[in-house]
C-alpha cells in the first residue's frame, strides 16, 4: 500500500517523490489538513477505500497511513 | 508638487496575452498584433472568442505543489509580481516584511474552481466537492496568497471595483504610502474568468463582440465598426515606493503616479453615463490630485473597450475636456479586455510608453467612429510631453484615473 499512497501522492498532490518515505510525517510532506481531506476524497474516489480525514490526521507517518489503507482495503 | 507626494513606479511586471513577462507584452503591443482568438473551451457558447495567456508553465514558475492550489487568477498573478520585485532590486529575503502593502484588484475572483466544482457537486454529491474550492477562489487570496509568496506583512487587501479594480488598487496603494502606512506596495490585479458561465453571461448582456470573420479583429476600440469586448485573462503587479524613499536608495524609477481620481456614476449597474460625467469627475480629480490641468495632459491610455457604449461615452469626455488633443490609445485592440486586472496591466504600459517615449497603437482602427473627435494612434506615435492618464471605468458606474509623470 505504501507505493500506492506514494503514487496518489506525487501524482495527485505534487508531493515530491523523495520526499514520501514510510517514516516521513505528515509535516515531511507538507500535507496540511486541507490536503488531507483532499487525500480522503482520492482514497475514496481512486481505491474505493473510506478513511475519514480525522483517521488520516492520526496517523503519525506515510507508514502509518498506508497500514490504515491495508486494514480498510482487508475488511471492505 | 515636491518629490515626497508622488509615488514612484520601481518595478513592474506583466502577464498577458500578448505575453508572459513585460517585454514580450511590450513588443507584441507595440506592434499591434491582435491576440483575440476562438476559444476552444467555448465550444457550446453563443460567442467563443477570447485573448488567452498562452506560454503560460505554472509548475516551472511557482512549483507544481504550489501551483496546483492556485487558481490562475493568482498564478497570472504571482508570476507578475515575482518579475516586479525582482524589477524594483528588492530582495525580499532582507526587506522589512511588516512595511510591504499588497493591494490588488479582481472581478471575479476563482469563477473557474467554482464551476468545476459545482459540477462536482451537482454529479457526485457535496461530500466531494474540494476542500480548496473556497482558498482557491475567494477574490481576497489574490492579496493572501501573494503576501504569502513574498513574506509581506503589511496592509493587505483587494479592492472590487468591476473593470477598473486595478487602477483602484494602485490609486488605494498610492494613498497608503502616502499615509506612511507602508513604504512599499506591490499593487495591480489580477483576473481569469474567461469560463462558459461568466461568457453566457457577458454574451446575454450584449456586451461581447460577436464579430464574424477573422477573430483578431474583433477587438476594435473607437473604430466605426466595432460591436462588443473581447475578454481576456491576465495580470500587472507594480513596486510602489515614495518617490523620495525610490531616489534614497538609488533605485531606478520608471515613472511616477502623481494622481488619482475615483468617482462613481450612480446612473445604471451596466450602461456608463451616456455624457461621461461620471468619468469626467474621475479625471478631473485625478488632474486636481496632480495639481495638474487638461492642457498638461500629453497622452490618455483610455479604458476603450471596443463596446459601442463604452468608447463614445468616453472619446466624447476626452474630447470635450482636452482641447490640445492628447495622443490617446486603447491597448485592448491587442490584449482584449483583461476586466479587473485591465487597469493595472494599462498602467504598467502607460509607464512604459513614458518611459519609452513612444504611445502604442489602437489595434484594428480602421475607421474612427464619425462621432468622435479624438486623435488616436494607430501606429506607434512619439508620446507627447506632459502627463499621461490610465482610465479604467468599471461595471457599476465606478470609475478610477490615474495620472502618471515620467521619472
Amino acid at each position: 500500500m505504501f507505493e500506492t499512497l506514494k503514487e496518489m501522492l506525487v501524482s495527485k498532490l505534487k508531493v515530491a517523490p523523495e520526499q514520501v518515505t514510510p517514516e516521513a510525517t505528515r509535516e515531511d510532506v507538507e500535507l496540511d489538513s486541507l490536503a488531507v481531506v483532499e487525500l480522503s476524497l482520492l482514497l475514496e474516489k481512486e481505491l474505493g477505500l473510506q478513511i475519514s480525514d480525522d483517521e488520516l490526521l492520526e496517523a503519525p507517518t506515510i507508514r502509518d497511513m498506508a497500514d490504515l489503507m491495508a486494514e480498510r482495503s482487508a475488511s471492505a | 508638487m515636491t518629490s515626497g507626494a508622488d509615488v514612484a513606479v520601481t518595478g513592474l511586471g506583466l502577464v498577458t496575452p500578448a505575453g508572459c513577462d513585460a517585454t514580450r507584452t511590450w513588443a507584441g503591443v507595440l506592434d499591434g498584433r491582435p491576440t483575440a482568438a476562438l476559444d476552444p473551451e467555448l465550444e457550446g457558447n453563443s460567442v467563443r472568442l477570447s485573448c488567452r495567456v498562452s506560454g503560460f508553465d505554472a509548475d516551472a514558475l511557482l512549483g507544481a505543489r504550489r501551483a496546483l492550489r492556485l487558481d490562475p487568477f493568482v498564478r497570472f498573478t504571482l508570476v507578475a509580481a515575482h518579475e516586479a520585485v525582482a524589477d524594483a532590486g528588492l530582495d525580499p529575503a532582507d526587506w522589512d516584511g511588516a512595511r510591504v502593502g499588497v493591494v490588488l484588484g479582481c472581478a471575479d475572483g476563482g469563477p473557474g474552481t467554482v464551476e468545476t466544482q459545482h459540477r462536482t457537486l451537482l454529479d457526485e454529491g457535496a461530500q466531494r466537492v474540494s476542500p480548496l474550492l473556497l482558498p482557491m477562489q475567494l477574490p481576497n487570496m489574490l492579496a493572501g496568497q501573494t503576501a504569502i509568496e513574498f513574506g509581506a506583512t503589511g496592509p493587505n487587501l483587494v479592492v472590487a471595483t468591476a473593470c477598473a479594480s486595478g487602477a483602484t488598487a494602485i490609486g488605494t496603494a498610492r494613498d497608503l504610502l502616502l499615509l506612511h502606512r507602508c513604504d512599499v506596495v506591490l499593487a495591480g490585479g489580477g483576473e481569469a474568468m474567461i469560463t462558459p458561465l461568466v461568457m453566457a453571461g457577458f454574451a446575454r448582456m450584449g456586451a461581447l463582440s460577436h464579430r464574424e470573420g477573422d477573430p483578431a479583429t474583433a477587438s476594435r476600440p473607437f473604430d466605426a465598426g466595432r460591436d462588443g469586448f473581447v475578454a481576456a485573462e491576465g495580470a500587472s503587479v507594480l513596486v510602489l515606493e515614495r518617490t523620495s524613499d525610490a531616489r534614497a536608495r538609488s533605485a531606478r524609477i520608471r515613472a511616477r503616479v502623481v494622481g488619482y481620481g475615483a468617482s462613481a456614476d450612480a446612473h445604471h449597474m451596466t450602461s456608463p453615463h451616456p455624457t461621461g460625467a461620471g468619468s469626467e469627475a474621475a479625471v478631473r480629480a485625478a488632474l486636481a490630485d496632480a495639481g495638474a490641468g487638461t492642457g498638461d495632459v500629453g497622452h490618455v491610455n483610455a479604458h476603450g473597450t471596443s463596446t459601442p457604449l463604452n468608447d463614445l461615452a468616453e472619446g466624447r469626455m476626452i474630447g470635450r475636456l482636452f482641447t490640445d488633443g492628447p495622443v490617446v490609445t486603447s491597448t485592448k485592440g491587442v490584449t482584449g479586455h483583461m476586466l479587473g486586472a485591465a487597469g493595472a496591466v494599462e498602467a504598467a504600459l502607460t509607464v512604459l510608453a513614458l518611459e519609452k517615449g513612444v504611445v502604442p497603437p489602437t489595434a484594428n482602427l480602421s475607421t474612427l467612429d464619425p462621432e468622435l473627435d479624438i486623435e488616436v494612434a494607430t501606429v506607434p506615435t512619439a508620446c507627447p510631453d506632459g502627463l499621461a492618464l490610465s482610465n479604467s471605468f468599471g461595471f457599476g458606474g465606478q470609475n478610477a484615473v490615474l495620472a502618471l509623470a515620467r521619472a
